[in-house]
């Protein structure tokens, strides 16, 4: 990837969080490159900094966080440093966003209908009047039936799928060029988490837009992602296309992320599970923060942070490939 | 005898409503539930949110009455039990819950959280053989004795549910219900706890009833699996059976809806369209509106019957279905 094919460049993105015990460090320095209408799959555990990382695109940090390093390049402009009132035109309109749990990201005091009209609103001088008919095409278009008469329904009246429909309507309101989904389906049921990463897929593949897709579930990157990138502990451990991951996964951590995951093809005697926790922020070892559960670890893997070897296709932050490199 | 049988067992939840002038609204939660779990055997619930999975599994357990229908556990029925009588049935049945955050009270230690059921049922004859009992527990699910005096607050997600699995172990119990035990885990540690719970099922030949959205995980554990929807059971079949027979056009539809972790096969595939129809509420057969079988033999509601040696489904379409549209995975 070079960048001036990249939509969203991100280079060296560290961001801490100040606690009772000291600041902790969650983010150690996040590189990448969102290609243009590509999927960007960003696979984690709870703790890794995958949720960190999407609100720091936008700058939509808690007040504790803070952004220590780096850059965010959206079309030349740097997010980290772009005064507030550029960036709130950007947020939404450019760079849109979904969360994990629609239920609770919703407004239950004010209609579907209205909350939607407010995104449009916000950002294009056109009468309310428009904004409403805008509105109801886009429930339309995220598969919403009879949407006329849903527009003027609550939030409580959607079941989950349907409210995550409305969020997916409004983040595609304005026609942003990059999308943030974080965790859109974990809150769904299996069969609901099929209609909306279709769905997701459809509309990205329809209007061209590029994605940052963050999940904990690596079953649901084969199906959207174009790349993926592994994060474990705040740091990149693993990026690559999605077909190389699966075929060919480089560091154990992805390998060992593998093989646990339960299949329904065939039935197992036991798992191959990957042993201990994952790390607690502020408490990872300094070499390799997946070194402790490790099998393959070495002396030097708890001492020095190993950088990403291998092409840039494919490539894996773990010392056992340093001599391939 | 087995540790579970359930019979016909409806659950209706009824409200008032605002100026309804003493009218009630009926909401029926589970309808004509029958299962059995067998000794030693897994036997998996599954299905969507408010499918009734977690309320079938509360009843077990005696946290709410069903309205009609037979609960038998270890032979006796439990709606006919006194209250010291049940008392003591429920210390062969242990729950584990899905939220190892909001299942542990962060007040006690691990001691005190593992060691509750030991008191209330005074298993014990003094404070040394307590904590013996303790350091054995938690040593069996993979945790040391020096955690029993830490707080939950202490631990990962992983680490939690194994506290809550020592709990549910402490009496000795015949039969452990877990609600989605790994469903709030992350996924390298969602397969140590699925691994934990075979081994604790195969030491201590424990029955268990797992209740579970995840067709994967249910495959892994379960030797039978009941898929509900709506409150009524759809399909009901030994694991293996099921898997490679499913026959009911929901299982099918629940089978197509798994992703799989590759990307050339899970492009190839297609999933089952599940969106609902309008205007068929009140379709005789629950399923109805979101099934592409639906026929005129679907004019009344479907009976589970069995299909195959052991093997039981309920639709009405079934003999109509085109079979080689069968998903199988």
């Amino acid at each position: 990837m070079n960048s001036s094919s990249a939509l969203l460049d991100v280079q060296n993105l560290r961001v801490s969080f100040s606690t009772e015990e000291g600041t902790v460090q969650v983010l150690k320095g996040l590189s990448y490159s969102l290609p243009k209408g590509k999927v960007l799959a960003v696979v984690g555990e709870s703790g890794s900094g995958k949720t960190v990382h999407a609100l720091s695109l936008l700058r939509l940090l808690p007040p504790t966080a803070d952004i220590e390093e780096g850059h965010v390049l959206f079309e030349g402009k740097d997010l980290v440093s772009l005064p507030e009132r550029q960036l709130r035109k950007l947020r939404g309109a450019r760079i849109s966003m979904i969360f994990q749990d629609p239920m609770s990201s919703l407004n239950p005091v004010l209609t579907v209908g209205e909350q939607l009209k407010e995104t449009i609103l916000a950002h294009r001088k056109i009468s309310k009047l428009r904004a409403k008919a805008a509105a109801i095409r886009l429930l339309k278009k995220v598969g919403i039936s009879d949407a006329a008469r849903r527009y003027d329904q609550y939030p409580f009246q959607f079941s989950g799928g349907m409210c995550q429909r409305v969020m997916i309507a409004m983040a595609l309101a304005l026609k942003p060029q990059v999308l943030i989904a974080d965790e859109p389906t974990t809150a769904l049921d299996v069969t609901i988490q099929a209609q909306i990463l279709r769905l997701i897929k459809n509309l990205q593949q329809q209007t061209g837009m590029s994605a940052v897709f963050i999940t904990h579930n690596l079953a649901l990157v084969a199906d959207v992602a174009d790349e993926v990138l592994v994060l474990y502990g705040g740091l990149c451990m693993e990026k690559a296309s999605v077909q190389a991951i699966f075929k060919n996964p480089l560091h154990p951590y992805t390998q060992g992320l593998l093989n646990s995951l339960v299949s329904i093809n065939k039935k197992e005697d036991l798992l191959p599970a990957i042993a201990g926790n994952p790390p607690v922020p502020g408490k990872e070892c300094p070499g390799c923060p997946f070194a402790p559960r490790c099998q393959r670890a070495e002396k030097r893997c708890f001492q020095t942070r190993p950088p990403l070897f291998g092409k840039r296709e494919h490539q894996a932050a773990c010392w056992l490939l340093e001599e391939k490199a | 005898m087995n540790p579970i049988e359930i019979k016909n067992v409806y659950k209706t939840y009824t409200r008032k409503r605002f100026l309804s002038f003493g009218k009630r609204e009926e909401t029926p939660v589970l309808q004509d539930v029958s299962l059995c779990l067998k000794e030693n055997h897994v036997l998996g619930l599954v299905g969507e949110s408010g499918c009734g999975k977690t309320t079938l599994s509360k009843i077990i357990l005696g946290l709410e009455k069903a309205s009609s229908g037979q609960v038998i556990v270890d032979g006796k029925e439990i709606s006919k039990l006194t209250k010291p009588a049940f008392k003591k049935l429920r210390r062969l049945m242990q729950v584990i819950f899905q939220d190892p955050y909001s299942s542990l009270d962060p007040r006690m230690n691990v001691g005190q959280i593992i060691g509750e059921p030991l008191d209330i049922h005074g298993l014990y004859k003094d404070k040394l053989s307590r904590r013996k009992i303790l350091e054995e527990l938690v040593k069996s699910v993979g945790l040391s004795p020096e955690h029993l005096t830490r707080y939950p607050h202490e631990f990962s997600g992983g680490q939690r549910q194994r506290i809550a699995i020592a709990r549910a172990l402490a009496l000795d119990p015949k039969v452990l219900i877990a609600d989605e035990p790994v469903s709030a885990l992350d996924v390298s540690v969602q397969a140590q706890i699925l691994n934990l719970l075979k081994e604790i099922k195969q030491k201590r030949r424990l029955s268990m009833l797992f209740v579970s959205h995840d067709f994967a995980v249910a495959r892994f554990l379960c030797d039978e699996i009941a898929v509900m929807y709506k409150g009524r059971i759809m399909e009901y079949a030994p694991a293996e059976e099921l898997f490679s027979n499913p026959q009911h056009p929901y299982t099918e539809a629940l089978f197509s809806a798994v992703p799989v972790p590759d990307p050339v096969r899970q492009k190839k595939r297609e999933a089952v369209s599940l969106t609902a129809r309008p205007g068929m509420e009140n379709h005789p057969c629950p399923f109805a509106p979101r099934c592409a079988y639906v026929c005129e033999a679907c004019h009344t509601a479907p009976l589970l019957a069995q299909v195959r040696p052991g093997h039981f489904c309920a639709c009405a379409a079934l003999p109509f279905k085109n079979k080689k549209s069968s998903f199988a995975v």
